[in-house]
């Protein structure tokens, strides 16, 4: 089974990410944190398959974390891809060329998680 | 300044109808004072920061929020708990990002993250005095309203 780590700060976020994932039928575990500290706890402490990863969150942003993971380089294939309300091209920009898989703007709707989950190899 | 104000104004109503699932009725904007009365309950403040500086602010009566937050979580909610602080939170910081979208060719801007302010008549500390706050009212559930507030201005050298 695979093992999605959701990372938002809202905890609604988190059920709507998961329960728009889960209704694309890919059998998959979750695994949730609050923000980048968190996730990187979480890489740490289990197999992790892809990562959806918000931006503005406390602690640790999440371009933060992809840099910090990213530097990393037992991470450096991980599918991680970027769901966040920053849709300004600039910010799309900065989350690829800092090792982003994709980039996913809320509101989340099955059709761009269908889209962007189907180019990642899982 | 409506260049500005614009793109908040169709975010806005895209947000509601794509995340919350609710048509919105967009009523006239109209300038406010930051020493005006209100009769609402909650607010959820982004600032703005970088090429432009301000905030966007929506408010709302407490009951709304609530029944807002029951469409996004499936859950009733009767009072101000922790999930509607959450979800009146997102709502501003989703309206904000994708309102950078629309102001892009004019500033490149830093949202912060949402803060929440409660109680009656509760007062907002606008981050410039000189900008000027536009208030745009939508009428929601046919009978229900809420404002969604904003001061931006250019940074100096921007």
């Amino acid at each position: 089974m695979r093992t999605v780590l959701v990372v938002d700060d809202s905890r609604i976020m988190r059920n709507i990410v998961k329960n728009t994932f889960s209704a694309m039928g890919i059998p998959c575990d979750f695994v949730e944190a609050g923000n980048g500290k968190e996730a990187l706890a979480q890489l740490e402490t289990r197999e992790i398959n892809l990562v959806l990863l918000d931006w503005n969150m406390p602690e640790l942003s999440g371009l933060d974390f992809l840099k910090k993971v990213r530097a990393m380089e037992k991470y450096s294939s991980l599918p991680i891809i970027m769901v966040t309300s920053e849709a300004a091209r600039y910010n799309v920009i900065e989350a690829l060329k800092n090792g982003a898989t994709d980039y996913i703007i809320k509101p989340v709707n099955e059709k761009s998680f269908r889209e962007k989950i189907s180019k990642v190899s899982l | 300044m409506e260049k500005y104000i614009q793109p908040f104004v169709d975010v806005c109503v895209n947000v509601f109808k794509e995340f919350i699932g609710v048509e919105l009725e967009t009523e006239r904007p109209h300038f406010a004072d930051k020493n005006d009365l209100h009769s609402w309950d909650v607010s959820a403040v982004i600032g703005l920061t970088g090429e432009a500086r301000g905030a966007v602010v929506i408010s709302m009566k407490a009951d709304l929020a609530c029944r807002l937050t029951g469409m996004l979580t499936g859950s009733e909610h009767s009072g101000m708990d922790d999930e509607v602080i959450d979800a009146i939170g997102e709502i501003i910081n989703i309206i904000a990002g994708n309102a950078k979208r629309g102001l892009e060719e004019s500033f490149r801007l830093v949202i912060s993250l949402p803060t929440i302010i409660r109680g009656s008549n509760h007062a907002i500390q606008w981050p410039n005095d000189q900008a000027r706050i536009i208030c745009i009212p939508f009428k929601i559930f046919d009978d229900e309203t809420f404002v969604l507030s904003v001061a931006i201005e250019a940074s100096h050298g921007a």
